[in-house]
């Protein structure tokens, strides 16, 4: 888009910016005043260093006299820029810990405010100090660098099945509802500029077009605002995916209208030509700026197809792929926040089955970083702008405009339900309909769109800056505020918490398929059947190419199993972890309650773990010691640039090693029942599985009384720290299921369900998967790592 | 629609079916068009192999399982009612059925009796549970053939595990219902007839 690009001279970030950032720095530290040398440096600049010219030597002699050598200097100038972002950066996070510090306050006030009113003050601070305030939200620095970390966070994490099945609902928002916005905000404007009387206020002379483009700046719902205030009110995924979808989506609409009538202003009249020109324009911007952004994310999957061997820069090429996206479109005057919609929601899938879970920890946590200190930053400067800002207060216009928006959204915003209703298999309701229109909030793009307005056209250009900031902080603070009281007031549906369940994903593929299957049937080629066509092509085509190896091929359903199988255990690793750790020594209690962290409704087992008596104990080790083979532990040197591999990938063939070791284990502990002094556990059903621990995986496990509670025994006794799991695979179990007794157990960490006759265990759920991504999070080595059971491969 | 079509469906026919299914005159003469088209054999009544013959429905997991699902028990063909009857679970609710209480039975394409049509799709022996063979039949059959048989079935021990509340390694119906309860079921199982 062109007013977002080339805009100020890009030396005026840093030359205008004086030493404020220093006086800040005064103001949070008190710093004593004698080290505020105002723009000298005592010692010689470091530019004019180069400057020694031969034949300037004549002066310097003259100049030069000779100064001790200076042993400390102050010499701002040089660090002044990166010094002054990094300062507002921290000031930003300083005041996102400090908010919610104080107790109730995150609860009343939306954090979009509080930070607004933290830019007031640090503007008027400036300004009180007789400084500059630089223009801290230029336009440049607001599209390049802030907006889009929000808009790639927001749009990695879309949920992309709520968005694809109320697609409909949100484009008719986001383009008739905008152009609904824009056109009655602007001509009603005008209609009351109009009508005002000829008198020195110069809203009389306030041409249509540049009222139109007043109206199209201050239609568009903003991201950035809903996602700060829709954030804190959990509302239902249907209500937040609208209003969040119609905000990003509407960027094509907005960057149309805007380049439209801001072009034609100048002429004073649009033609037909020019608006059917118009429409067109919004096809090729929407668009185009999806078919880049998809393009990009096919790439970023592609590329990280081939990333096994370099983990460490696995997140940069989501990044840069993203920002690159970001930047083509602008280069073409598409939309740049579709594209970054496209691109992030595209390569997500097949990124995330090649990347290792560290990156992906590594992609998320950097986005919402990225995401969150942008949001602040924006919110801040802000309220900086509006100290700074030169205002033209025109009661009318300020006041009709903010009006005018509430009634055109309330109104946009029924009509357009109303017809969309028709539409759609679930209806919107009443309820619904407020909070959509409620929640259309405003935010910096309008700002920023307004700022970019060039004077000279547009005469009455701060009366628009100042009509936008108020209409910002109106919805900012008393939208925001109000919304959640009003969203409890109106027992609005909230957000459901519980995680997806296997039984949600396997009974919602299946009604997939059925619902498909029906309208095969009745002849209907609706929504299931495309959607089918594509996951079909999906599957057939694009997985080969842009998935590496194996995974592939792996059912949608495995993938889900896996994931939440990996989350399952490293919850329990964790809620285990401090317990664990703390226990290297023999003589330690064994046993310890494990309470898994998450409430787990649908589980019906407790975790409580019964005591060991310590004297059984050294009697099983002393057994097992003995007669447990113990196979070299590889060492690995360490590398700064080598992660811990990862096990899924591993090749089959050391499966099968470790599936004979187990075989072979298995077999001598058969025989060691006899030498069991305890009574043997009741025989468990034959798809016992276990995870077991690296030192002394087979140290009995006392069957405790409570046979009516599963039970997960952490067996810490073993004298190396357990703290890695071997590998088990599945083929184990078969070999179990021929074992007469099944006495025995593995020690270590092993879950059980309650022993009833028909009962299946649930370490189903710590079945191979489970282990090999168990052993993934462990990674550190026992003290004797040498003395380590099975071969470690991948853990150093 | 041919002149075929129009003699074989009587007005009556068309109260009775709307008064039971609760679709429309239009949607009625729609299906009852491409009821025709599939009745290759011209009687009035469709067989597997009519089903069989729509492509799509070949390569779909649970093709025959949906085909099974139109006839009664037993029977080998189904005529236009038993047709209407199925496809009529999955007439979208509408609001002014929500609100009406539930004094006559509930109409075929309430909440329940959509589920309860799913429910008997897991489960084929008609027992009202869904139990672990059942359910490994249906997860082999949506996953595909490259998937170890002890995978699937750690998966479906899970599955049980997290519906099962009354401890008897199945899934009953009143399990099933809960499990769903976070799903929008009237909207995942719920086609537009647009007309």
């Amino acid at each position: 888009m062109s007013p977002r690009r080339g805009f100020r001279h890009p030396g005026s970030f840093g030359s205008s910016l004086p030493e404020r950032g220093l006086l800040l720095l005064v103001l949070i530290v008190l710093l004593q005043g004698s080290l505020l040398p105002f723009g000298a440096a005592s010692s010689p600049d470091v530019g004019h260093r180069d400057e020694a010219d031969v034949h300037a030597e004549a002066e310097e002699k003259h100049n030069f006299t000779k100064k001790p050598f200076p042993v400390l200097s102050f010499e701002y100038k040089h660090i002044q820029v990166p010094f002054e972002i990094s300062l507002w950066v921290l000031l930003a996070s300083l005041m996102k810990l400090g908010f919610h510090l104080i107790p109730r306050l995150p609860g009343i006030v939306p954090e979009s405010c509080l930070l607004i009113l933290v830019g007031l003050l640090v503007g008027g601070l400036i300004k009180l100090a007789g400084q500059k305030v630089p223009p801290v939200l230029d336009s440049n620095l607001f599209f390049f660098c802030l907006l889009p970390p929000i808009i790639l966070d927001a749009g990695y994490f879309l949920p992309i099945r709520p968005f694809m099945e109320n697609l409909g609902t949100i484009l008719m928002f986001a383009v008739v509802g905008t152009l609904w916005n824009a056109f009655f905000i602007g001509g009603l404007l005008y209609a009351v500029c109009q009508i005002q009387p000829n008198n020195p206020s110069d809203l009389h002379s306030l041409e249509l077009l540049p009222c139109l483009l007043f109206g199209s700046i201050i239609s568009a719902v903003d991201p950035v605002a809903v996602l700060a205030v829709f954030e804190e009110i959990h509302i239902n995924e249907l209500l937040h995916i609208l209003v969040f979808g119609e905000s990003l989506l509407n960027d094509a609409v907005t960057v149309v209208l805007y380049h439209l009538f801001e072009e034609y202003s100048g002429v004073g009249s649009v033609t037909v030509i020019d608006g059917v020109l118009g429409v067109i324009s919004f096809f090729v911007v929407a668009l185009g700026g999806v078919l880049v952004g998809a393009i990009y994310g096919i790439l970023a999957a592609f590329t990280s197809r081939f990333t096994s061997h370099t983990r460490v820069i696995e997140p940069l090429f989501v990044f840069v792929y993203s920002y690159m996206a970001y930047l083509s479109a602008e280069m073409f005057h598409l939309s740049g926040i579709m594209a970054l919609i496209a691109c992030g929601a595209v390569m997500r899938p097949y990124v995330e089955a090649n990347i290792s879970h560290k990156s992906h920890t590594t992609i998320k946590y950097f986005l919402k970083m990225w995401s969150s200190v942008s949001e602040t930053l924006i919110f801040i400067f802000l309220g900086v702008a509006t100290v700074d800002g030169q205002h033209n207060w025109n009661w009318t216009f300020v006041t009709v405009t903010v009006v005018l928006c509430l009634v055109a959204r309330v109104i946009g915003v029924v009509g357009l339900t109303y017809v969309i209703n028709k539409f759609r298999i679930v209806k919107l309701t009443t309820k619904d309909q407020f909070i959509v229109a409620y929640g259309g909030l405003r935010g910096a793009i309008a700002f920023s769109l307004g700022f970019l307005l060039d004077k000279r056209h547009f005469p009455l250009r701060n009366m628009f800056l100042t009509a936008i900031i108020i209409v910002i902080f109106f919805t900012v603070f008393v939208q925001g505020m109000t919304i959640k009281p009003l969203v409890d007031l109106l027992a609005v549906k909230k957000k459901q918490e519980a995680k997806r369940s296997i039984n949600e994903e396997i009974h919602t593929q299946f009604l997939d398929h059925l619902l498909t299957g029906i309208e095969d049937i009745c002849g209907h080629y609706g929504h299931h059947h495309w959607k089918d066509k594509l996951n079909r092509f999906n599957k057939k085509y694009v997985k080969k190419c842009l998935i590496a190896g194996e995974r592939s091929k792996e059912p949608q359903l495995i993938a889900f199993y896996h994931k939440l199988e990996m989350k399952h255990a490293i919850e329990l690793v964790e809620s285990g972890g401090g317990a664990k750790l703390s226990s290297a020594i023999p003589s330690t209690v064994s046993m310890q309650n494990i309470q898994p962290k998450k409430p787990a409704p649908a589980k019906p087992e407790d975790r409580v773990l019964p005591k060991l008596s310590k004297s059984r104990e050294e009697e099983i080790r002393k057994i097992l010691r003995s007669n447990l083979q113990k196979t070299r532990q590889r060492l690995r040197s360490y590398n700064r640039h080598t992660l811990l591999a990862d096990p899924y990938e591993d090749n089959f063939g050391e499966f099968l090693l470790k599936k004979q070791k187990m075989m072979a284990l298995d077999k001598k502990i058969q025989d060691m029942n006899n030498y069991l002094t305890v009574p043997a556990a009741p025989p468990d059903s034959p798809t016992l599985c276990r995870a077991r621990l690296a030192s002394d995986p087979q140290a009995y496990s006392m069957k405790p009384a409570l046979d009516s509670v599963p039970t997960i025994q952490v067996d810490l006794a073993s004298p190396q720290s357990p703290d890695s799991v071997n590998i088990l695979d599945e083929f184990q179990r078969s070999e179990q299921a021929a074992a007469a007794e099944e006495g025995e157990d593995d020690g270590g960490l092993m879950m059980k369900a309650p022993t009833r006759p028909h009962e299946r265990c649930n370490a189903g759920e710590m079945d191979a998967g489970t282990r090999e991504k168990l052993s993934r999070c462990l990674s550190d080595p026992g003290p004797h790592a040498e003395d380590e059971d099975e071969d470690e491969p991948f853990l150093p | 629609m041919g002149s075929r079509a129009s003699t074989l469906l009587r007005e009556e026919e068309i109260e009775e079916i709307k008064k039971e299914t609760g679709f429309s005159h239009s949607q009625i003469t729609r299906l009852y068009s491409r009821f025709t088209s599939l009745d290759k054999g011209e009687n009035g009544t469709l067989s597997r192999e009519d089903f069989q013959r729509i492509p799509e429905l070949a390569i779909n997991p649970l093709g025959d399982r949906i085909i099974n699902a139109f006839f009664p028990e037993g029977e080998d063909q189904v005529n236009f009612r038993g047709f209407m009857r199925t496809l009529a679970h999955f007439r979208p609710i509408e609001d002014s059925e929500k609100n009406k209480n539930t004094s006559t039975s509930e109409p075929l394409n309430s909440r329940t009796n959509k589920l309860l049509f799913a429910f008997r799709l897991y489960d084929l022996d008609r027992d009202d549970k869904i139990s672990r063979d059942e359910l490994l039949q249906v997860l082999r059959m949506m996953v595909g053939v490259n998937i170890s048989d002890e995978q699937l079935g750690s998966i479906a021990d899970r599955t049980i595990q997290e519906a099962d509340t009354n401890g008897d390694s199945s899934i009953s119906f009143n399990e099933f219902i809960k499990v769903l309860e976070k799903v929008d079921v009237e909207q995942k199982m719920s086609i537009r007839f647009l007309h």
